[in-house]
């Protein structure tokens, strides 16, 4: 554990450091190297004796996309839709300007292929097939255009991330009795496993988490070839120690193997990336962080089963990289698989292919023109349209059932009412099952005789204050046609059905 | 040793299993059933190697159920895999791991053949062949 905060004295400047590449002398330690470093020598020898740490992260990064220029075609378009093998790409820019982000699905294969597949392509010098259309104008004529293209045909490809390279992230896991597909990956049921993404003690923000080398203009790793930190990243969250990049850097230079079309089953596409960063040591403090341990970087456990925001999802645990990396962490007793989805072999491989290039003189470090704002505060979306909520619609004379009662006479009861849903309740009118018509035209043919021999026992609930959007998609999940309302101690108070919730819409307020 | 056992019509309501357990004294380890009035199908692992395994084959033959052993249940291409772990978690038999330098790591005998893994696959690397 790293105590005490380190001297801030300016042990070298960049132009120093600089100087030393270029002359071969420079010593350059990858993050790992410097944190056994400290551990063995102390921070002052580490401080003293290293001029650069090389950091790296290899994950999923949504946030990401090339913005590509066509040329003109003979006669020329003004391409005002185009898609690269199928993939949409985003034409509210110039003519021939594209921007093609990571997480669009293809038309035609959807989740199996995307965006981020078209970037890989594209960069393993792949033929693509191009398409547009237009409307056609006096300067560009042209309506269609069908061709094939590689990346040496266009005239930029540049990678642009609007948000790379999350300082830490939160780890996931899963309460519901369901197995969940996220952008987390599978998680199974009855918090069956957690899976995490993130370098820990190789991320580059977290060895430098005072932002004090890495800002706009910083030269970095980016996908195998070279990049520069544009500015904070989108959702850049300093105060709580999620700071985030934007990045860019030419597509032309980069490599397949660090960047990698992916798809997350059911959930959609994406692309990894591989993102290196040096931090120059220009103090003890910078040591100090360059040295930080998984053991320092601290997340929380959050419970995907919530289908609320991210940052209201429950938290179930607080841990370190290192009790995730450790393959297992105890969550109620029990001893749970933990897995990563950010590939900690590549980012230790990317700091090494970043002190590579430091030690052979061909990356030099630049200082940054202006520093991350370790201000910024990360807003939510508030929903300033009301949306209609169950009690709105639910209807609360419920008729109900105990029981013992007679399957006749309860089918009487439905059918004198005019009613589908029956709500089986106990003295105090809490919920104990719920029989359909259905139910009861079975039992009849049948010849049951007790209510509680027919009644489905495990009841899908809602809550009044719930949204009915939320509700409509509970009853399509599954697949029926009313639910009881109750209240916390499951007392029943109302009942909403699919005909409620299709008379709301026809009134033309919803906006479900 | 993984292996499928397939029951036809004829002996799906015997006590196939219970009684190679029996005779043999191995116990086997049920790993996924699927069994109805029709037809059975188990996947079991066999704790015994050598002449014991091949007698254990033998008295499933003859209880008319065929055995099949599991060989290249799946396969990881080492081309695609980028060693996330993002398999490893999800996956109920603990077959897959990381060696200690990071690289994926897939223990083949410990595979049921779930298919979990092939999903929760970001880049398609794990494949049933």
């Amino acid at each position: 554990m790293l105590s005490e905060n380190g001297k801030t004295e300016t042990i070298r400047s960049i132009n120093e450091i600089n100087e030393k590449i270029r002359k071969g002398d420079a010593v350059i330690l990858t993050a790992e190297e410097m944190i056994r470093l400290v551990e063995s020598s102390g921070v002052e020898v580490a401080a003293k004796e290293v001029d650069v740490v090389t950091s790296g992260t290899f994950g999923a990064m949504c946030s990401s996309g090339v913005f590509l220029n066509f040329g003109h075609s003979d006669p020329p378009i003004k391409m005002t839709q185009c898609w690269l093998n199928d993939v949409p790409v985003y034409k509210g820019i110039a003519a021939v300007d594209g921007y093609l982000g990571a997480t669009v699905l293809s038309e035609t294969l959807g989740f199996e292929y995307g965006g981020g597949h078209v970037i890989e392509d594209l960069v393993s010098g792949r033929e693509i097939e191009l398409r547009a259309e237009s409307y056609g104008t006096d300067c560009y004529p042209r309506r269609h255009i069908e061709t094939r293209i590689t990346i040496d045909d266009l005239n930029q490809a540049v990678l642009l991330n609007p948000r790379n390279c999350y300082q830490r992230y939160d780890a996931a896991t899963n309460s519901t009795d369901r197995i969940l597909y996220t952008y987390m990956g599978t998680l199974l049921p009855n918090y069956g496993n957690i899976t995490f993404s993130g370098a820990g003690q190789l991320n580059p923000l977290c060895k430098d988490p005072n932002y004090e080398t890495l800002g706009i203009g910083t030269r970095i790793f980016l996908g195998g070839g070279i990049g520069y930190i544009i500015g904070e990243g989108t959702q850049h969250n300093p105060s709580a120690g999620f700071g985030t990049l934007m990045v860019k850097g030419d597509l032309k230079q980069m490599s397949n193997r660090y960047l990698r079309g992916s798809s997350f089953y059911r959930y959609g596409v994406s692309l990894y990336i591989g993102v290196g960063a040096p931090i120059p040591i220009l103090n003890e403090k910078i040591a100090l962080t360059a040295a930080v341990k998984n053991e320092d970087i601290f997340v929380s456990i959050k419970d995907y089963g919530a289908p609320s925001r991210p940052d209201l999802r429950p938290s179930v645990k607080k841990v370190s990289y290192a009790d995730l990396r450790s393959g297992k962490v105890e969550i109620k007793g029990k001893d749970v698989p933990s897995s990563s989805l950010s590939s900690y072999k590549m980012a230790i491989e990317i700091s090494e292919v970043l002190k590579k290039w430091i030690q052979e003189g061909k990356f030099l470090l630049t200082a940054p023109v202006e520093r991350l704002s370790r201000q910024t505060v990360v807003k939510p979306l508030e929903i300033k349209k009301k949306e209609p909520k169950v009690s709105e619609i639910m209807r609360i004379n419920v008729i109900t059932a105990n029981p013992d009662d007679n399957v006749k006479e309860v089918a009487k009861k439905l059918v004198e009412k005019g009613i589908d849903h029956l709500p089986v309740v106990d003295g105090a009118k809490k919920i104990l099952g719920i029989v359909t018509s259905w139910d009861l035209a079975r039992a009849l043919a049948s010849d049951k005789k007790r209510l509680e021999e027919i009644m489905t026992k495990k009841v899908i609930t809602v809550l009044q204050n719930e949204s009915i959007d939320v509700v409509a998609r509970k009853m399509a999940k599954h697949n029926i046609s009313g639910v009881p309302v109750v209240d916390k101690e499951n007392h029943v108070i109302g009942i909403v059905t699919t005909d409620d919730i299709s008379k709301k819409l026809i009134e033309g307020k919803s906006t479900i | 040793m993984i292996v499928r056992l397939i029951y036809s019509p004829e002996v799906v309501e015997k006590p196939v299993l219970a009684e190679v357990i029996l005779k043999s004294g191995v116990p086997i380890n049920i790993l996924e059933a699927k069994v109805n009035a029709q037809k059975g199908e188990l996947v079991v692992s066999i704790p015994a190697k050598g002449n014991m395994l091949e007698k254990i084959f033998d008295l499933f033959k003859e209880a008319g159920v065929k055995a099949q052993k599991f060989t290249k249940i799946l396969q990881i291409d080492y081309e695609k895999c980028t060693s996330c772990g993002a398999c490893i978690s999800p996956c109920p038999t603990k077959a897959l791991r990381f060696e200690p330098d990071w690289t994926l790591a897939f223990d083949e005998e410990k595979c049921v053949a779930c298919r979990t893994c092939v999903n929760a696959c970001p880049v398609k690397a794990i494949i049933v062949p």
